[in-house]
């Protein structure tokens, strides 16, 4: 077979530096090392960050106001003193996009972390404790998942109107079932383990146990489920304020500077509204399921190797 | 058999009832009179105020919470799913006329991405480990990482603005009525909303197909002399489709979901369009309306997938 052809060069080779003493030893953790190796997680781990210190040193990077509308320069090409031109009331898209940056990752990853803290929390201790608790828990994530996401979040929005706390809100109810979901199956199986009925016939409280012992064992899968969700509503948020339903507009996210790009002449005309937005998104989302990925292969126990 | 179903069915039937009764609940909470989404807005204009609150009556708006969502779930269960505050239209009149439209959509995409998927993901797996197989990989997270209406805004762009090939959106132009007539129009939406969803079926059947290819039944084959592809294709490919079917089953609730911005982006004519103007409206009642009908939608389908899992797989155990 070709593959274990290839297979028994790479073998070769890791032998032959071996035998020269070329190989360090092991050091640091497993996962750790085995995510370094991995180019695909590291390359979108530098995409991240640089995406990511851009947003937060945003008025280092620009000297444009992103909210000044400055009506004498409409619409204006990217040239040297607009980067990425303006948009149609003469704000600097360049600045538009550094900041909205910082909204959009806000959104995303402060919703993704705030549903894990709330999933993982009830979805652990409900697990360890059993009982009509973890029925009533259980259904309660069942109803929230039955909705399609967008039709929840939609409806969500029609009821509570629209701004940045509000969108937060929704997408953490709209996310926490997944990661409750997550947490159980981890802490039920775990619940079993020897050392949880150590630990219980030495009377350490249930919540210790449950919070302390049992849960940074699940560490991995939440980590990986935090990136995936992140990823998810930060297209979510952009999906959201492109259709004007998300973020308010008067505040500079991502979606929200892609809005303007539903009228048909700014498509065709106006790339530099769009084009380097959509871009930055879409790179920011790939570098996040990259990472996701890269944690999910170096974190799984079943995938040693 | 039956008994899987009527267990099924007894765990599907009070979560619809829990759900409707959460969003009548909701329906309750939001601005404007009840009596505006029960009537026609026609009749209730004609009438005097002495005729309006016999209606109110006569609806049963005056008895207790309770009593009143009793009502209206018995009015849906008999098809009358109340009024749009906008237009005074009947909601299910709405709801039949958009849905041809989405179920249209959805089936073209359900069909590409299943096909484009399970292709791209044989070959992923057969290749394991090469430059294609890493190409797709690579393609594959590209897919779920671009939003999806700025992937349909550059195929408008260039399909339909600069290279004109195609309609930029709509669905159903006068005087085009046959199949073909419409075909140009559901080519775009129907083939960005197919690429979104392929990554995951390639996924799941690359592993579907590694995980058949390497059972003890394809050295079988092998040792019987037959050539590599009727061993990838006919053994191999043959036992990776099951779970690919599942996972299709799988995927009908995000296809009810997932066409809402696709249709917005498109001018698509269908319900998540309509949805979407519902939530801009502010018109409750439809916003709704829509919501419950499309969670009835996936608690049906997940039922008929558990059915179906259960008739396929001889694993699955009924109690």
């Amino acid at each position: 077979m070709l593959r274990d052809k290839s297979l028994n060069r790479k073998f070769d080779k890791i032998r032959a530096k071996e035998e020269a003493g070329l190989l360090k030893p092991a050091t640091g953790s497993r996962a750790l090392r085995k995510m370094m190796s991995n180019r695909l997680a590291m390359a979108g781990v530098v995409i991240f960050a640089v995406i990511l210190l851009a947003s937060v040193f945003a008025p280092l990077l620009t000297v444009h106001d992103p909210l000044k509308v400055d009506l004498r320069s409409m619409l204006q090409s990217p040239s040297a003193e607009h980067i990425l031109g303006t948009d149609r009331t003469g704000r600097d898209v360049f600045a538009r996009i550094l900041y909205g940056g910082r909204v959009s990752i806000l959104v995303g990853l402060g919703s993704a972390l705030i549903a894990a803290v709330i999933g993982v929390g009830i979805g652990a201790y409900t697990a360890y404790r059993g009982g009509w608790i973890d029925i009533i828990a259980l259904r309660a994530s069942e109803i929230f998942m039955a909705f399609p996401q967008i039709i929840l979040v939609l409806l969500l929005v029609s009821i509570t109107g629209q701004s940045l706390t509000n969108l937060i809100i929704i997408f953490v109810l709209t996310g926490w079932a997944s990661m409750y979901r997550m947490a159980r199956a981890r802490v039920l199986s775990l619940r079993e383990e020897e050392y949880v009925q150590a630990l219980q016939s030495f009377g350490v409280p249930t919540v210790k146990i449950c919070y302390k012992h049992i849960l940074p064992n699940a560490l991995g899968p939440i980590m990986v489920n935090i990136t995936l969700s992140t990823a998810m509503f930060i297209l979510a948020e952009a999906g959201l304020s492109f259709l004007g339903l998300g973020v308010p507009l008067s505040i500079p996210t991502w979606g929200n500077i892609l809005n303007v790009a539903q009228d048909l002449r700014v498509l065709q005309n106006n790339w530099w509204l769009w084009l380097p937005v959509g871009s930055v998104i879409s790179l920011f989302v790939l570098s996040i399921n990259f990472i996701g990925d890269g944690l999910r292969d170096s974190t799984d126990p079943t995938l040693q190797g | 058999m039956l008994t899987f179903i009527a267990r099924r069915l007894l765990i599907t039937i009070p979560m619809l009832l829990v759900i409707s009764f959460l969003v009548y609940l909701g329906l309750e909470m939001t601005p404007g009179d009840a009596v505006s989404y029960m009537i026609d807005p026609e009749a209730a204009a004609r009438m005097s105020d002495e005729q309006f609150a016999a209606m109110r009556e006569a609806l049963g708006l005056n008895k207790s919470f309770l009593e009143r969502y009793g009502i209206w779930l018995v009015n849906i269960l008999q098809g009358n799913f109340g009024h749009s505050l906008s237009g005074g239209v009947a909601i299910s009149t709405i709801v039949l006329d958009r849905l041809p439209a989405t179920l249209e959509l959805a089936i073209f995409a359900l069909f590409f991405s299943t096909l484009f998927g399970c292709v791209l993901g044989t070959i992923s797996a057969l290749r394991r480990g090469s430059a294609t197989d890493s190409a797709l990989t690579v393609i594959g997270m590209l897919g779920v990482s671009i939003p999806e209406f700025f992937f349909g805004l550059v195929a408008i762009l260039i399909f339909a603005l600069n290279l004109g090939w195609l309609p930029v959106g709509g669905r159903l132009l006068p005087g085009y009525e046959t199949f073909i007539d419409r075909l140009p129009h559901i080519v775009l939406p129907g083939l960005v909303m197919s690429l979104m969803m392929t990554a995951g079926v390639m996924r799941y059947s690359r592993s579907a197909m590694l995980d058949s290819l390497s059972r003890e039944f394809i050295r079988t084959a092998r040792s019987k002399g037959l050539p590599e592809w009727r061993i990838h294709l006919i053994h191999g490919f043959r036992v990776a489709l099951t779970p690919v079917v599942v996972l299709i089953g799988f995927r009908l609730p995000t296809l009810i979901g997932g066409s809402v911005i696709i249709e917005k982006v498109f001018q698509w004519p269908g319900v998540g369009n309509e949805f979407i103007q519902a939530v801009r409206g502010s018109d409750y009642p439809l916003v709704m309306m829509i919501a419950l009908l499309s969670v009835f939608a996936v608690l049906m389908a997940s039922l008929i997938v558990d059915v179906l899992t259960a008739l396929i797989d001889p694993r699955v155990r009924l109690n």
